[in-house]
């Protein structure tokens, strides 16, 4: 191998770098436009870094007018990227990164060293200027690492936006789905009462044993525990949202009384996956590390030999003529035991578990975008069934009962128990829908983030057990 | 042959169709007339045979025949049927030529009685003459007497119409099932002597019951004793159709039993006899007089009284419980309950709820949906408002100059002043003056008579 080319193409290398070096300066917007600009292609929001605390003033004042109405999905969305501490944090991480991409593009400072040494009479003045040459030599490399680490910060960043804006759709939906269903519970809760109140009348007129007022009224208390729990479940759900937008109070937050309508049709995505490919920040990021890391593939396949290179500037003085010397130092391996052959299998070890790591990521990009994508149709189908098919039926079983009602045919505990079962299938409606809303976000999520938790249909409430109509 | 516009020249335009079976296959086959209507038709005066006096079918009609070499030849057609049991109710039914029950079958003892049945069913079927006197293997026991009749088969059968009185006929095959969904029918043999029993009016019917879910149209057949319909001749009130008599008309009323239970047939104003049962004409001498009857399961009765007071007489099943349409067994008891605040607590669920119940089982004047195809509980009525009746009920109209042979209903009786019960409003002042009753100044005591006191009881002890 021809040493002396190596040699000149690592000190080209150097030299370019030291041109390159003066461009690592901080940037006006530490990093974060391209933040916002992978947020916002692909969830068309504007997210905000704030620094001062002017920033945090305008936030404030940017939020105040969507806390003032019934929160929408996307208003929800837009306080949580201004206002969520976490995101604020790993924004932070932007800086500290970028301080390191400058730092790594700068020549280290020159040391100078000075030494006085006396023996006997005999006093020795040592004086060195050391370059960091060495600095200069492995600054391609570390700014290229850096820069990489730079650009994985801002995607990284991006994806925490990305997810922290899928959590809140989701967590409002959920939000919103769980007060929809605590409201519907108090109905369950009015039929029971209403049922266990007549129960205790109708023991009191002798008209109903002790077995019959006790079911009725043992269904009552069953249904105040469900009722507790739905409240329950409502109280964290908001909280969450609450949490979610970096708000101070869970009152801030007002919700909807219903879940958005169902779109009239479920989305056809075409290019689904290839989509997914082009927008997915977890195959973006593998990507540049995997031509970040062929990058340094080559590099040490270039330098393996001048790898401790090192090039100093010594001047020594002497308090004896001649007093001064000066000269370069230069330190090359021999290759002689060691053939730097374990560096380079180290390093293509290194980039073909990349390879491996960023074709996984490809395949699973696109398993979960086509995983998500069946869960939206199913949820938007099984929705749809609940809204077209499931409620209405309820309701013509109800209106039918109440025919029988009306003809002496059933009881008014029957027609109870029914109005019971049809607000139970309008709870199981809204339960679908929110599924759906979940889903969408899980597509949406899939397409361009990473996926989130799967969005698997959860089960549909089962109808609470009836007492028999009397 | 006598066709059978001749046969309803005077009934008014009855709907029949051509009705022959197979006109290929049956070319020898008499008609089998069919009927879409259920209202009672008149009499059907015989064209030909031995002569006798028709009776009437309440909501129902006698099957017209031809005479062939001197044998009064019928078909009867098994076929599925939609029977109106009321206005605002249509069930499907299996019945004969177009009806549930099936037409009425008269004939004269000692008629030679040929009777084609074609099953249109999707079973075999069979027919037993309920009550007569036949060859063995013309009883219609499928199995015993003979093979069911398969779908689409016609049968013979042939007898001498030997005792006369009063007959049903059904089907002996899957009995449960075919009996449930309708397969009946009325059977009279007159008297030779066309004097002999002879009355003004006859009116025959069958009791029967179906379970008809609210808000469907088939029965249920497996049911075995909880009905939901109890009928006469497959209608219920307001549906069947009045018993109209002329006053001091000699009635009779014949009644057969093809439900599962007994029926307790209750006549007001009147006292009848039990003139005849299943086994024929019961002796003068051995019957007393009645206002209730018991019809137990498979019997016929023919009960007869002068009907000698003008007014509209209910005639009802007594079981209070045939006496109403559908209505839920289960439902609870809401005598005395109190419905302050649940009411509008229920009504925020269900809008259109309302209390019933709480005050007693009248529904009063409320109007409410229903099921369709469904009845209300109870409902009717009359010139005093709601009559709160339904199922096996309804009146013997007798009116004075109602001429002989007209069955048509006179409208509501008009009561004479002063007999209708009225409101008491108080004081003496109000009340008219007593009428006396027949006969008492005819007992008053004569003067001189010694008049008997009549000593009252001075305790238990002296009993």
């Amino acid at each position: 191998m021809n040493r002396s080319a190596l040699l000149l193409r690592s000190t080209a290398l150097g030299a370019a770098t030291l041109v390159l070096a003066g461009c690592a300066t901080f940037s006006p917007d530490g990093g974060f436009d391209s933040v916002q600009t992978l947020t916002k292609e692909r969830i068309g929001k504007n997210t905000r870094w704030v620094k001062s605390d002017a920033d945090k003033a305008g936030v404030v004042a940017a939020i105040a007018p969507l806390l003032a109405k019934p929160l929408s999905v996307e208003d929800a969305v837009t306080v949580a990227l201004m206002n969520n501490q976490g995101l604020q944090a790993s924004y932070a991480e932007l800086g500290i990164s970028e301080a390191n991409l400058v730092q790594a593009g700068r020549i280290r400072n020159p040391v100078f060293s000075f030494g006085r040494l006396t023996r006997g009479g005999e006093i020795e003045l040592e004086r060195s200027l050391m370059l960091p040459v060495m600095s200069l030599l492995t600054m391609p490399v570390a700014t290229r690492i850096e820069r990489r680490s730079f650009e994985q910060a801002q995607l990284r960043a991006a994806g925490e936006a990305l997810r922290l804006a899928d959590d809140t759709r989701r967590t409002y939906f959920s939000a919103v789905a769980a007060q929809e269903h605590a409201v519907y519970m108090e109905q369950v809760k009015l039929a029971a009462e209403a049922a266990a109140e007549l129960a205790r009348r109708m023991a009191v007129a002798g008209n109903f044993s002790k077995l019959d007022h006790a079911r009725e009224q043992a269904f009552y208390a069953d249904v105040l525990v469900q009722l507790a729990r739905a409240r329950q479940t409502s109280t964290e759900q908001r909280e969450r949202l609450t949490r979610l937008m970096g708000l101070s109070a869970a009152a801030l937050v007002q919700l909807p009384n219903r879940l958005p309508d169902l779109p009239t049709a479920p989305r056809e995505v075409q290019a689904l996956e290839a989509g997914a490919m082009q927008n997915r920040l977890d195959v973006i990021m593998a990507r540049r590390e995997l031509s970040g890391l062929a990058s340094s593939l080559g590099l040490t396949k270039a330098t393996r030999f001048v790898n401790l290179l090192d090039i100093s500037y010594l001047r020594n003085s002497f308090n004896e003529s001649p007093n001064r010397e000066s000269g370069y130092e230069i330190e090359l391996q021999i290759p002689l035991f060691d053939w730097g052959g374990a560096r380079v299998a180290r390093a293509e070890a290194m980039y073909m578990q990349a390879v491996q790591r960023a074709s996984e990521t490809a395949v699973n990009a696109r398993s979960e975008v086509r995983e998500a994508y069946s869960a939206y149709r199913t949820t938007y189908d099984i929705a749809r069934h609940y809204r077209d098919e499931i409620v209405p039926l309820k309701k013509r079983i109800s209106d039918e009962q109440l025919l029988r009602y009306n003809g002496m045919l059933i009881s008014v505990f029957e027609l109870l128990a029914d109005s019971r079962s049809q607000v139970l299938s309008v709870n199981a409606s809204i339960e679908a829908q929110r599924d759906f809303w979940m889903a969408e976000s899980a597509l949406q999520m899939a397409q361009t983030g990473r996926a989130a938790a799967p969005a698997a249909a959860s089960k549909a409430p089962s109808a609470v057990a009836e007492p028999a109509g009397h | 042959m006598v066709s059978r516009r001749d046969f309803f020249g005077g009934a008014g335009a009855v709907a029949l169709s051509a009705g022959l079976v197979s006109r290929v296959g049956a070319a020898s086959l008499p008609e089998a007339p069919q009927m879409d209507k259920a209202a009672t038709r008149p009499p059907l005066s015989p064209p030909n045979g031995r002569p006798y006096n028709p009776v009437v079918t309440l909501n129902g009609w006698t099957l017209p025949w031809r005479m062939n070499n001197g044998v009064k030849e019928f078909h009867l057609v098994a076929e599925p049927v939609v029977r109106e049991l009321a206005p605002g109710m249509k069930a499907h039914l299996w019945g004969y030529n177009g009806q549930s029950p099936g037409p009425t079958i008269e004939v004269v003892e000692g008629d030679r009685v040929r009777l084609f049945v074609t099953n249109k069913l999707p079973e075999h079927t069979s027919v037993h003459w309920h009550g007569q006197r036949l060859p063995a293997g013309m009883d219609g026991v499928t199995g015993l007497t003979q093979p069911g009749i398969k779908p689409g088969k016609t049968f013979v059968y042939e007898f001498i119409a030997k005792r006369p009185g009063t007959f049903m006929y059904h089907p002996h095959a899957d009995e449960m099932t075919q009996m449930a969904m309708g397969m009946m029918g009325f059977w009279v043999t007159h008297p030779k002597d066309v004097n002999a029993h002879r009355v003004d009016r006859d009116f025959c019917f069958l009791l029967n019951a179906y379970d008809i879910e609210p808000g469907s149209a088939t029965p249920k057949t497996a049911t075995m004793t909880d009905f939901n319909l109890w009928t006469f001749n497959s209608r219920v009130f307001p549906g069947i159709d009045s018993m109209v008599c002329g006053l001091n008309d000699r009635v009779r009323i014949r009644v057969g039993n093809l439900t599962m239970t007994n029926h307790p047939i209750h006549l007001h104003g009147h006292e009848f006899v039990v003139a005849g049962t299943d086994g024929g004409w019961t002796n003068p001498a051995s019957r007393w007089p009645e206002v209730t009857t018991d019809i137990a399961v498979g019997q016929m009765r023919a009960i007869e009284f002068d009907a000698t007071e003008p007014g509209d007489w209910a005639f009802h099943c007594h079981k209070s419980h045939h006496t109403m349409n559908a209505m839920g067994h289960d439902v609870p008891t809401l005598i005395g309950v109190d419905h302050r605040g649940i009411a509008e607590k229920i009504n925020k669920l269900v809008p259109d709820y309302m209390v019933m119940g709480d005050k007693g089982g009248s529904m009063g004047d409320m109007e409410m949906p229903l099921p369709e195809n469904t009845l209300p509980m109870m409902t009717g009525t009359g010139p005093f408002g709601g009559m709160e009746m339904g199922g096996m009920f309804t009146t013997v109209k007798v009116r004075k100059g109602q001429a002989r042979g007209d069955y048509k209903d006179p409208g509501w009786y008009k009561h004479p002043a002063g007999t209708v019960a009225y409101e008491w409003q108080g004081g003496q002042a109000d009340l008219p003056a007593a009428q006396q009753s027949p006969g008492t100044a005819a007992a008053a005591p004569k003067p001189g008579e010694k008049v008997l006191k009549v000593r009252k009881g001075s305790g238990h002890g002296s009993h």
